[in-house]
């Protein structure tokens, strides 16, 4: 029986911090580890669970340290006991809305507002919607973008996962566990996700790769039914039976909370100098939430890093 | 070794110690004639949890007994009611396991204190519903999602007594899973009738609640 604690029982009673980071994945949690060493009384708000993105991942096996890999959920609750260890507030509480005018910064959740002399946005990025027929009818209703909370309702069925990325191979490996067969869809001629997982892809008897295709369409009455395929070269549009469908066709940025304040790339993403500076003096972005090339857990936490250097220095400069 | 590690055990006696200002009973009602590893395991977990605090215990009762079952306004088995002189209907279905451990920590210490994490708008809206809401909030153990509706649904039921609300082990639950259509989670039903899925800040579940009941 695994046991996974997160609470937060108790109101906030203080309102004003040296730095707020929005989001706890490894990106803001690490932030919170280097500011709390340097004294500086941090908050970090999560909406959904601390650890960020990560906690939907069944096993992570390219962070260092971790030689047989851990369980995405295993290394949230170790990045969060690591935060509090050094004096981070933690409260669960989705922000709707930041005022980066003048500080300090404004920073309101739907119960409260709170003030910080800096902060660091690390609210990381979300699945993205591949934006075919019939995807938004049957989200919740066969459509899922988290194989950790959905898988188990398709044992024994016919799934459909979109996308052969790391994402993808490793959830297909996951709802392997349930589902009787599973088809990856690639619209790319070769997977993109690490050999090693291609290899377990390919010893996998339930798991069916077909590259060059593209999902065109999402078929049911009230519940998923089938996923219509074609292929990129041309070709008629097969329907595939499958209740079950999960999409995991690349990523957008999680910035709608700061779209109108910050400065932003055509596709969303916080840009940022080297010194993971933004466009506002005292605000920084880290993780996959910022323009950069390569998301992972390893660089969020280089970011991290970064970032809660530059804010340190920030604070001490405007003291 | 038990269900809940040391250095958890420790973290929640600190947990109790801040938090339980009265007496927490778990009421836990379990098919009594035919155990499983299930009903068995999950008994373990409660045994461990009261013994870290003395404001915490057990009661254990059979689902057999219709009266008793009928009584605390429950339907399924099992089912763990979490209870204490505070008003509040804060019920789970199945164990709470997985992520859901954390919402059923945070009831026991919801119950045991003057805890209500809500705005003064929302406790004012949440007043005036004079209706029966009955919220079921069916869940899997590794969703990240529900806990959040879970204590929502949970925390509503403290300020108005017209409001109970229940966390279901959407797995082991499957067949009443299924009558509901659940096929992702969370998933909240209220009053048997309207569903909706994900979980929400508490201002829009409230108004997703008040539109049911228009």
């Amino acid at each position: 029986m695994e046991l996974s604690l997160n609470i937060q029982s108790k109101k906030n009673e203080k309102k004003h911090f040296s730095a707020g980071i929005i989001g706890s994945g490894p990106a803001g949690l690490t932030a919170a580890i280097y500011l709390g060493r340097s004294k500086i009384d941090t908050v970090v708000f999560e909406k959904i669970a601390p650890g960020g993105y990560i906690i939907n991942v069944e096993k992570i096996e390219n962070y260092p340290g971790f030689v047989e890999g851990i369980s995405g959920q295993e290394l949230g609750k170790l990045y969060v006991q690591h935060a509090k260890r050094f004096g981070a507030e933690i409260i669960d509480e989705e922000i709707t809305k930041l005022e980066l005018d003048k500080t300090p910064f404004i920073i309101e959740s739907s119960n409260e507002s709170y003030t910080a002399d800096s902060l660091i946005i690390a609210c990381g990025s979300s699945s993205k919607k591949i934006g075919v027929p019939g995807e938004e009818k049957f989200i919740h209703k066969g459509i899922s973008f988290c194989a950790a909370c959905d898988a188990p309702f398709f044992e024994g069925e016919n799934v459909v996962v979109v996308g052969a990325g790391n994402s993808g191979a490793q959830e297909a490996l996951y709802i392997s566990k349930f589902a009787k067969h599973i088809t990856i869809v690639e619209f790319l001629d070769h997977p993109t996700c690490e050999p090693i997982l291609l290899d377990r892809i390919n010893k996998n008897d339930k798991i069916e790769l077909l590259t060059s295709h593209i999902v065109v369409g999402f078929n049911g009455d009230e519940f998923l039914e089938s996923v219509d395929i074609k292929d990129v070269n041309g070709g008629e549009v097969k329907p595939i039976t499958a209740k079950g469908s999960f999409i995991y066709a690349g990523e957008v940025p999680n910035s709608n909370l700061v779209k109108d304040k910050l400065e932003l790339d055509k596709n969303g993403y916080i840009l940022t100098d080297k010194h993971l500076k933004t466009s506002v003096k005292g605000v920084f972005a880290a993780g996959n939430v910022r323009d950069t090339t390569f998301r992972q857990v390893a660089t969020a936490i280089g970011d991290g890093a970064v970032a809660a250097h530059e804010a340190y220095k920030y604070l001490e400069e405007n003291k | 070794m038990g269900l809940i590690s040391e250095q958890d055990k420790e973290y929640l006696k600190n947990e109790f110690d801040k938090n339980l200002k009265r007496e927490v009973q778990l009421l836990y009602f379990a098919d009594q004639e035919n155990e499983s590893d299930y009903t068995v395991q999950t008994k373990e977990l409660l045994e461990e949890l009261v013994s870290l605090n003395e404001n915490l215990s057990l009661l254990i009762k059979d689902c057999n007994d219709e009266k008793s079952m009928k009584s605390e306004n429950l339907t399924l088995c099992p089912s763990i009611k979490v209870k204490s002189k505070r008003s509040g209907f804060m019920n789970f279905y199945g164990v709470p396991a997985g992520h859901e451990f954390s919402s059923f920590i945070e009831a026991i210490n919801d119950m045991g204190s003057d805890n209500l994490p809500l705005s003064e708008d929302i406790i004012e809206d949440l007043k005036q519903i004079d209706e029966s809401v009955d919220i079921k909030v069916f869940i899997t153990h590794g969703c990240p999602h529900c806990p959040g509706a879970v204590r929502n649904a949970h925390t509503f039921s403290l300020v108005n007594d017209n409001i109970k609300s229940s966390m279901v082990d959407a797995n082991y639950f499957d067949k009443i899973s299924r009558e509901n259509q659940v096929s992702s989670v969370p998933h909240i039903v209220i009053n048997d009738k309207v569903s909706f899925t994900g979980n929400m800040p508490p201002r829009m579940f409230l108004d997703k609640i008040r539109e049911v009941l228009k």
